[in-house]
């Protein structure tokens, strides 16, 4: 697997985690994010941000992660944030209505926000 | 302006490993820009070729990377048309019927959406099963330079 084409850092806001992802999801890396947020919610973390400023590219298999998870996350009082994404990858969320289902909002400060409220 | 496609250099071989979807992207989206698409459109295509390629190479060809097959470009008429030629056991993706994607999210269902997004990019997708033991499959993804 070649590593340096899709990235992920961890950060932590209280108890809200970060994952800021970067370069490439595809079926190639999806595998990669859905093992990390997999981790986040086998240690009881339930409230994630997943930031998407310097993904260039998603594909469905990415899109399939969020699906992995959503529903467990949510039933624990969490939620999957998706923020800072470039025009160009909202188009694929939008092609098939996924902002009915996810919150994406601007950048982390909205949705630190929207975990407080 | 529509420029010509060089006949040379219009199709890529790949394997049947996740490592090629990104050359695969990389060649069509290429391609599609100098086709005259918009950048937006051409990303989009790339994506569309990327899921079908992707579906190819999990469901068919089994993440074997000793299996092989061709991306190819051809032009017509102002529309792009991009052929994934396989030798795999046929399947027609369009015979996957169109999710009710309400009833998806409601259900919190997994998969199946490639073939939602190529229907959505392109604006015609075709299939030719092989028709001997020897012949390719052909699934050609067509769009039209607005």
């Amino acid at each position: 697997m070649n590593e340096s084409k899709f990235t992920i850092e961890h950060h932590s806001i209280g108890d809200i985690k970060c994952l800021k992802i970067q370069g490439y999801l595809d079926a190639h890396t999806a595998p990669q994010l859905e093992s990390a947020i997999g981790n986040l919610v086998q240690e009881g973390k339930h409230k994630i941000i997943v930031n998407f400023s310097e993904l260039d590219y998603i594909s469905s298999a990415g899109l399939g992660v969020f699906m992995v998870y959503i529903e467990d996350v949510r039933e624990l009082g969490g939620d999957i944030k998706l923020s800072e994404m470039k025009p160009k990858v909202f188009t694929v969320f939008d092609l098939l209505g996924f902002p009915m289902l996810f919150e994406i909002v601007e950048n982390n400060h909205a949705a630190i926000a929207k975990f407080s409220n | 302006m529509v420029a010509i496609l060089n006949s040379h250099n219009n199709q890529i071989s790949a394997t049947g490993s996740t490592a090629e979807l990104e050359k695969i992207r990389e060649f069509v989206g290429a391609q599609a820009l100098l086709f005259g698409f918009e950048e937006i459109d051409a990303f989009q295509i790339a994506l569309a070729v990327d899921e079908a390629c992707s579906n190819l190479i999990r469901h068919s060809y089994h993440n074997d990377n000793n299996r092989q097959f061709v991306v190819k470009i051809e032009q017509n008429n102002g529309e792009l048309i991009i052929q994934v030629m396989d030798n795999g056991d046929s399947f027609n993706p369009m015979s996957v019927p169109e999710p009710d994607m309400e009833e998806y999210f409601k259900k919190f269902k997994r998969g199946g959406l490639g073939v939602q997004i190529m229907r959505k990019v392109m604006d015609k997708i075709e299939y030719l099963p092989a028709q001997t033991s020897t012949a390719l499959n052909i699934l050609s993804l067509t769009k039209r330079l607005a």
